[in-house]
């Protein structure tokens, strides 16, 4: 017997807010059909990450903000430093020098964005220094997510590399001899580590060859790097999932405490295997994992 | 939506519902090189190069007009059909197919072939574009070292056996960047073993720390005010030079406690070496500044100093001792 | 197929099944990121945003704000220094702070022959350690409480990087550049008379401070003794001279080197001074 759903007609406002969400929808779709890229974007955004998760797991969302600070806030920059050692035959002083000092005290809001990009380098360092440490904690670091520590280190090092390079950047006392010291340790490595100085330094000594050379390794070389470090970092993130706090009893990844006690009274070192698949989680309603 | 491509049977063409389209040509395109042609004559030559334009234009416009009637004259173009459709495989019965011979492991195939080509290829691409780049990054700060001589003036302007701190540009060309401090004293004269002849004895002792670089200072009051003596500024032959009067017990680096006598050797801190020196000739009276020598250690003071010198190494480096094969090679210096 | 005894689980199946529990769990009992676990992201990067805004605020007013005194740098340093002068001879070079524990590590080995050890031989073993630390700990447990070396290493990491930091922050040298500052200072707490003033002058300039301590400022270096009070010890002016010109003549073995290079009349002018520091009032 065919049964015809009786189907009421769609009112005026039905109708409107049907129309407007297609509208709404349709560039999303269109962009989806052709790359790919919105499905990504969902994925990213809906994945399940664990239900318990610590504001201590911020710190590394932080650190990339404090990097995408320096990013903007350093293109900013760049369009009104000069990377010259040379003497303005006005006023006496290193052009580079004056740069700075222009940027800083005439130019408008000079002041905030170099304010912002010299502390926004402290914080960001900190903050690396701060999530290596909660990942330790929570011996995120074992498997499968070796691969991720390892990426975060080269971070590590690359950010205090980038600091070092651009701390040279202002040209006054402090930055030249905190170079010249820095350049002179890499030179103390044996074999090759004279050369290696004389590669940075550009030249037997500092000179205007050193600062054009950190410019270029500060502004493109080192951030290239740290970029494409930080996008594998978070594609292994994304792909293996967030872990959630060691101390959790019920959610992904915790060791329950009755298993923990059997295995101490049972003398075995290692956790009682579980009975492998979701199933067997679901099947136990009120037992915790 | 209709389709816009004209249908490759034109005999069909009648029977459906389509929008009325000419046959396909290729020569408006000339027709169109033949109109920009004539526009630009105008502006650059109007008899000759629009003329050309003209001609081109007209003949491209008459096969285009002969192709666009082609229908009209009942006369059928041969169009190729956009879509190819492929040849069946395994057709037995064709005599043109050629029956390719069973490829033995000897043989190089075509696409073993290019695989090679290609990883070769692109290596020697990689190498083309990254040795000069490599080069051009790494060379010019070891290739052309030259040494720069400073001009420090008459050494009569040197009282004996007074200590200054001198300051002076080492590279005119590179201006204040290439400024450097020394200590400086007139020892007075002592025998020359090899002529047995009295010449100047000077003592200049670089302030670079020999432990990371650090700007060593003097221990001692310094200044006129201090010393009694006063400040000694020139512009000599090779720029400016500016001598401060000093009296030292020694010298001392702020950067991590190293600590050295006034003649330069290490009394304390984790320098490996003597504070390097410079080496100095004395030109038409003056007193002109040679390149700097590492020194491992002076014995005694003054115009009498024994000072066992070394080639020029970086700081940090031993010269002597077991720790000296640390550091084999040195780069190029001046 | 024929009958094979079950092995024992190996330990990378272990932990490829423990994952598998864990992502299967994710999936059953997560919650999506958005907008639980990108809320939080967005307060703390608010956070973030905000300190250093408020960092460069404070900097500007601190440092170089109109009518501010160009003398006191601020808390948070000054706008810039001197413009660069690579023949000074009175700057004392500091790295920027996140390296003052590598800063302090090159003046704890004062030693040349071991000085290797501060520059490369500490920091690149604690890189490789850093580094391989996945493949130094394969143990799956992730608990704190069941992690003791885990828990031990960290905190004396933690603990030591923030001693060094601290250290190398409060490192002087006390060379002549730093120490003239103190001379009004000295000159009010010891009371010192005026015929005691060209020595002190030089006490600050010939890098006695180096190794010796006076009023709260110099290195204790080498045994040197404080010398805030050094008067008490009645040594007389002819000694200190005498100590001055040859430190080992009244201290066998001391590793003060000579100061005769001073001349004997500075000489007399340090013993005065040191023979009217009786002590801070």
């Amino acid at each position: 017997m065919a049964t015809t759903a009786y189907k009421r007609k769609p009112s005026k406002s039905e109708l409107r807010r049907q129309t407007v969400e297609e509208l709404v929808v349709y560039p999303f779709d269109w962009l989806e059909e052709r790359s790919g890229l919105v499905g990504g974007i969902k994925y990213f955004l809906f994945r399940k990450v664990p239900a318990d998760i610590n504001w201590m797991q911020t710190l590394g969302s932080a650190a990339l903000t404090a990097f995408l600070v320096q990013a903007i806030t350093g293109v900013i920059l760049a369009m009104y430093y000069v990377p010259s050692a040379d003497i303005d035959p006005h006023t006496g002083q290193p052009v580079a020098w004056e740069s700075i000092v222009n940027i800083t005290d005439h130019l408008t809001l000079g002041w905030l964005v170099r304010g912002m990009h010299r502390w926004g380098a402290s914080i960001f360092i900190i903050l690396m220094f701060l999530h290596m440490g909660r990942v330790f904690l929570f011996g995120a670091y074992k498997y499968p997510r070796e691969l991720n520590w390892i990426v975060g280190v080269l971070i590590l090092v690359m950010g205090m590399m980038e600091g070092f390079t651009g701390y040279l950047l202002p040209w006054d006392q402090t930055a030249y001899w905190a170079t010249v010291v820095g350049i002179n340790l890499n030179g103390t490595a044996p074999f090759l580590g004279p050369w290696l100085a004389q590669f940075l330094r550009g030249g037997q000594e500092i000179s205007g060859a050193t600062l054009t050379r950190f410019y270029s390794l500060h502004m493109l070389v080192i951030p290239g790097g740290i970029i494409a470090l930080i996008t594998l970092h978070l594609y292994l993130v994304i792909r293996l999932g967030v872990t959630s706090p060691p101390w959790s009893e019920d959610a992904a990844g915790g060791e329950p405490e009755e298993a923990d006690a059997e295995r101490r009274r049972s003398g075995l070192t290692r956790p009682v295997p579980r009975p492998a698949g979701a199933q067997a989680m679901q099947a136990e309603p009120g037992g915790s994992e | 939506m209709e389709s816009e491509q004209p249908s490759p049977d034109t005999e069909h063409e009648s029977a459906r519902e389509e929008a009325h389209l000419p046959s396909p040509t290729l020569w408006p395109i000339g027709f169109a090189i033949g109109i920009v042609v004539v526009l630009v004559g105008l502006i650059i030559d109007p008899l000759l190069i629009s003329t050309i334009g003209a001609v081109i234009a007209i003949v491209f416009g008459f096969l285009w007009a002969r192709d666009a009637t082609a229908e009209l004259r009942e006369e059928r173009v041969v169009v190729e059909p956009e879509r190819r459709e492929l040849p069946d495989a395994g057709a037995e019965d064709d005599p043109h197919q050629v029956t390719l011979t069973p490829v033995t492991d000897t043989q190089v195939t075509r696409s073993v072939f290019l695989e090679g080509a290609t990883l070769g290829l692109g290596a020697a691409i990689g190498g083309l574009i990254t040795i000069p780049v490599a080069g051009f990054a790494v060379l010019p700060g070891f290739l052309g070292q030259e040494l720069h001589k400073v001009d420090l003036g008459p050494i009569e302007r040197f009282p004996l056996n007074q200590w200054y701190v001198a300051t002076f540009i080492v590279d005119p060309t590179q201006g204040e960047v290439s400024k450097r401090a020394a200590f400086l004293r007139n020892n007075g004269t002592v025998a020359d073993p090899k002529t047995n002849q009295q010449v100047p004895s000077f003592s200049i002792i670089s302030n670079r720390c020999t432990h990371l670089g650090c700007p060593t200072q003097a221990n001692g009051p310094s200044g006129l005010r201090f010393t009694g003596k006063p400040t000694i500024k020139q512009h000599t032959l090779t720029g400016p030079a500016e001598f401060v009067p000093v009296v030292p017990a020694g010298y001392g680096c702020p950067c991590h406690g190293s600590q050295f006598d006034t003649e330069g050797n290490r009394t304390a801190g984790p320098a490996p070496r003597a504070l390097d020196r410079y080496a100095f000739e004395i030109n038409h009276g003056r007193l002109v500044l040679l390149g700097t020598y590492s020194v491992s250690e002076v014995v005694g003071t003054g115009a009498q100093a024994q000072i066992y010198k070394y080639k020029q190494a970086g700081p940090g480096e031993h010269i002597n001792g077991p720790e000296q094969w640390l550091y084999p090679l040195q780069p190029p210096h001046n | 197929m024929a009958a094979i005894p079950k092995e024992k689980p190996s330990a990378v199946d272990e932990k490829r099944a423990e994952f598998a529990r864990y992502k299967a769990d994710v999936k059953a009992r997560g919650k999506p990121f958005y907008p639980y676990a990108m809320f939080h992201d967005t307060i703390m990067s608010l956070v973030v945003v905000c300190t250093i805004i408020g960092l460069a605020v404070i900097w500007k007013w601190s440092a170089w704000a109109p009518g501010h005194d160009p003398t006191h740098p601020g808390i948070l340093g000054p706008e810039i220094d001197s413009p660069a002068n690579p023949g000074t001879t009175s700057f004392v070079p500091r790295p920027d702070w996140y390296f003052y524990f590598l800063f302090y590590l090159l003046r704890v080995f004062k030693w040349p022959e071991s000085v290797f050890l501060g520059t490369i031989g500490v920091p690149t073993i604690a890189l490789v350690l850093l580094l391989m630390l996945p493949f130094l700990d394969r143990r799956q447990v992730r608990r704190p409480s069941a992690r003791p070396v885990a828990m031990v290493a960290a905190v004396l990491t933690i603990v030591s990087m923030g001693v060094l930091t601290w250290k190398g922050a409060t490192a002087n040298e006390a060379l002549a550049s730093e120490v003239v500052q103190n001379i009004p200072k000295w000159i009010k707490d010891e009371q010192l008379p005026k015929n005691a003033v060209p020595g002190v002058n030089l006490f600050a300039r010939a890098g006695c401070t180096a190794c010796h301590t006076y009023d709260g400022v110099g290195g204790a270096l080498l045994g040197a003794p404080d010398l805030t009070q050094i008067a008490d010890r009645h040594l007389g002016i002819a000694t200190q001279i005498k100590h001055l010109n040859n430190p080992s003549s009244v201290t066998p073995g001391s590793p003060m080197p000579s100061f005769s290079s001073l001349g004997q009349e500075r000489l007399r002018q340090l013993a005065i001074f040191l023979e009217a520091s009786k002590g801070t009032h």
